[in-house]
């Protein structure tokens, strides 16, 4: 068997997907580009596809990755990187296909980078900006079905920045992944909108750079370098 | 063309969806459920005329509705006229819709339902009904057709539901009563007039069509008598969501005359028409392509009455490795085999539907099935691997004792005794329960429904007497009663679902939001007891005045007479016709030599 690396970009919308709903659209893209993906073994074979780096409902990718196992004797991946294209839901776009070989890569984000708009007083958002920066531990609560977590948000997201534009502020920030998990996003948005009074719905949430670990050596998966080794 | 064809959008840039509905998107359950963005999309910019298609549920019922996939498919593909969808949303956002004041739209073009041309709904059951004035007050629209003036759309119904019209009437500018397949072109054509109440005349005009305050006559049920030889629905709509059936569907065959004298879509779909199995496997193929399942269902009301089943079932497995196929339903006097011609590795659960506990009520519902044949069909379930069995129930059958509720629990222990012996204990068995209710155009049509308090008693006593770990459902006696009181209302009725609706009633077909005291509340109201139907023996029925079904009112007495002397009557499409008055003026069986 023979492990590809597909990047694609998720918009429109796409954006709106889930995790899963986002994998089992990669997956049928494949399935009606007439390009077989792998089975695991047992009583119930699933595709051998995964995607590394889960994309919250409702943020666009510019950059995101799956990895797929595919039979060894197909056709080059040029030819199938345009039909999975023409295969594909709207919103989403296959970007490119490496061929990685036999070894099965276990690509490991270490850092992601997230822009999205945040309307209403953009001065008050520069500002929860500038005391998110200067405060040293902003611990925040997480309740999921697991149970609850605390967590240090100045622990994992860095380089928080906001700039004004058209109706609120554009705020940017990278989120580190570490072995003990990284902050979702909408943790810091919330907290950024709590602090600045306005309102905490992300809009226009982008994903626009990963940094990884794990990768084989290759060509570079995208044209802004944007997935590096 | 396709819509947001792949490399049309930019995928990260915004502006697709406008700013205000985004803003919605942001604060709800499932957002995709609103945005369309499915394979197989479909859009027409600048056509005309627009038509929204509507099924009355959340997008994930609504996408997985077969009858719905075909109109799309037929308007944006054959003719001029652009087709766009809409569900019902969800309570989260119909509640922020209305806060914010942003009106339906559509998953295709994103734009306002309310500025289409034709508004048309899948009526698939009674419980959808307060979704369909939700839906209408959500667009911005009048509730009431007598209020809706130009530049409104045009609202139609459809679907099996609509086999008695008036619980919705004065809600809908007119009805399409059957199968309207052959019937688009002509209604895309009445359409191309410049006004509204041209468009209307011209619609009237339109076999089939019931326009409620303006026919004169009832409209016969269209029959689609070209089913056969025209291929299936190959390029559907596929979800990325996961909705709750994720396969191909080839429809092999229509209508069942099995005879059942409880089931109305039994009488509504007559004849059986059934496509050759050179189509069926070919349209397998083709949709394997175009949706990547790896599973395809051929579907009808009795799949394994299809005449071509073993041959479709072989040829399709052959397509190419992987590939499942699955029966929607099995019948158990032929389930023995049907079984058999399942794959090893698609062993999964079966269902089987005895529907009654004893020998004399399944012969009073003409369910011509006895205790051997039950017992052999449970036997192959678990000899042949299955892993799970399903026994379809219905309590509060005409002339059912306490004796035929026992029979139920007796018919679940011979099962259960079954998946001891032979899968050890590693097969699950479920048992569901539905309450029957009469519905118009059937034999059982004149019938009372039992009751809530007979069905009460009767669900307690089935509950004591299955056998331990047996797990076992009910359906809601309240949500029956309901069903009940709209399945064979008649003019009026509709003041119950709009006084309901104006309640807070939505997804009554849900069980954690069905409200039995807005219903209740709404009855007293109105002046309506629920459970009842307003019925004045020899008169014309009030779903009479407004649909000609096909099948004679003599037939159904026929029937129904027959039921209450138990004895059964034969399919005729093995030979022996019972005249039920459909067949004749171009309508015939037509079945695969």
């Amino acid at each position: 068997m023979t492990w590809w690396l597909l990047t694609f970009s998720r918009g429109g919308p796409a954006v709106y997907l889930s995790h899963l709903d986002t994998a089992r659209a990669v997956q049928r893209t494949f399935a009606r580009a007439g390009v077989p993906i792998a089975l695991s073994q047992g009583m119930r074979p699933k595709p051998r596809l995964s995607l590394p780096l889960p994309l919250p409902v409702g943020a666009a990718g510019c950059e995101e990755l799956a990895v797929v196992e595919v039979p060894p004797d197909l056709p080059g991946p040029a030819g199938a990187l345009r039909e999975l294209r023409a295969a594909a839901p709207p919103g989403l776009i296959p970007a490119a296909v490496i061929v990685v070989g036999e070894q099965h890569p276990r690509p490991q984000a270490l850092e992601a980078r997230y822009t999205c708009v945040l309307e209403g007083d953009a001065g008050a958002v520069q500002a929860a900006v500038e005391r998110y920066a200067t405060e040293v531990s902003v611990v925040r609560e997480r309740v999921s079905p697991k149970g609850r977590r605390t967590l240090d948000l100045k622990d994992y997201v860095v380089h928080a920045a906001a700039e004004a534009v058209p109706g609120g502020a554009r705020l940017s920030f990278s989120i580190r992944h570490r072995d003990d998990g990284a902050a979702r996003p909408q943790e810091l948005i919330d907290l950024i909108a709590t602090w600045a009074e306005v309102d905490p719905v992300m809009r226009g949430l982008k994903r626009r750079r990963i940094i990884w670990k794990g990768l084989p050596p290759g060509p570079s998966l995208g044209a802004e370098r944007s997935v590096s080794r | 063309m396709n819509a947001h064809a792949p490399g049309s959008l930019d995928s990260c840039s915004e502006g697709w969806v406008r700013d205000e509905v985004a803003r919605l998107l942001a604060r709800v359950t499932r957002p995709g459920r609103y945005t369309g963005g499915e394979f197989n999309l479909r859009l027409k910019p600048g056509a005309s005329p627009r038509i929204v298609l509507s099924y009355p549920d959340v997008y994930e019922i609504g996408i997985s509705n077969p009858g719905l996939q075909i109109l799309y498919a037929h308007l944006n593909d054959a003719t001029p006229a652009a087709a766009e969808r809409a569900y019902c949303p969800w309570p989260d956002m119909a509640a922020l819709m209305r806060a914010h004041d942003v009106p339906l739209w559509t998953l295709e073009a994103m734009q306002p339902v309310a500025g289409c041309d034709l508004w048309g709904f899948t009526l698939p059951h009674e419980l959808t009904y307060t979704n369909v004035l939700e839906m209408l007050d959500l667009a911005g629209l009048p509730l009431h057709a007598a209020e809706r003036g130009e530049g409104c759309p045009i609202v139609l119904g459809g679907g099996p539901a609509v086999a008695d019209p008036w619980p919705l009437a004065p809600f809908f500018d007119a009805f399409f009563i059957g199968e309207v397949e052959h019937r688009l072109d002509e209604i895309v054509d009445a359409l191309a007039v410049p006004s509204r109440a041209a468009r209307l005349r011209a619609l009237a005009g339109v076999p089939g069509m019931w326009l409620p305050g303006v026919s004169e006559r009832p409209a016969r049920r269209q029959v689609f008598t070209a089913f056969s030889s025209t291929p299936p629905v190959l390029r559907p709509v596929v979800p990325v969501l996961e909705a709750v059936h994720d396969r191909a569907i080839v429809e092999v065959m229509r209508g069942c005359t099995a005879g059942c004298r409880f089931c109305q879509v039994g009488m509504w779909y007559r004849p059986v028409r059934e496509r050759p199995v050179d189509l069926v496997v070919e349209a397998a193929e083709r949709l394997l392509g175009e949706t990547g399942c790896d599973e395809v269902s051929l579907l009808s009301l009795s799949s394994c009455d299809y005449s071509g089943i073993g041959e479709a079932l072989t040829r399709i497995r052959a397509l190419r490795p992987g590939v499942r196929v699955s029966l929607p339903s099995l019948r158990i006097d032929s389930a023995a085999e049907s079984l058999g011609s399942f794959a090893a590795d698609q062993r999964g659960s079966v269902t089987l539907a005895p529907e009654a506990g004893t020998q004399e009520l399944r012969d009073a519902i003409n369910k011509g099935v006895d205790d051997a044949q039950f017992e052999e069909a449970v036997r192959a379930t678990f000899a042949g691997g299955f892993t799970g069995l399903k026994l379809y129930f219905m309590i509060g059958l005409p002339g059912e004792t306490d004796a035929d509720v026992a029979g139920i629990a007796r018919m679940t222990g011979t099962a259960a005794r079954l998946a001891k012996d032979i899968a050890r204990g590693r097969a699950r068995l479920s048992v569901a329960v539905s309450s029957y209710v009469p519905k118009a155009h059937t034999p059982f049509q004149l019938e009372p429904f039992a009751g809530a308090a007979v069905l009460r008693r009767r669900q307690r006593l089935l509950r004591a007497a299955l056998p331990r770990g047996v797990r076992v459902s009910f359906h809601d006696v309240a949500a029956s009663q309901v069903e009940a009181t709209l399945a064979r209302g008649g003019p009026g009725s509709h003041r119950l679902v709009e006084e309901a609706w104006r309640r807070g009633a939505r997804f009554d077909g849900w069980s954690e939001h069905f409200r039995p005291e807005i219903w209740e509340a709404a009855a007293a109201a109105t002046g309506i007891e629920l459970g009842t139907a307003d019925l004045h023996g020899d008169e014309t029925l009030p779903w009479e005045s407004a649909v000609d079904a096909g099948v004679t009112r003599s037939f159904l007495a026929d029937e129904r007479a027959r039921g209450r002397r138990g004895e059964l009557t034969g399919d005729c499409r093995d030979g022996r016709c019972a005249p039920c008055g459909v067949c004749g003026g171009g309508v015939e069986m037509d079945v695969l030599p």
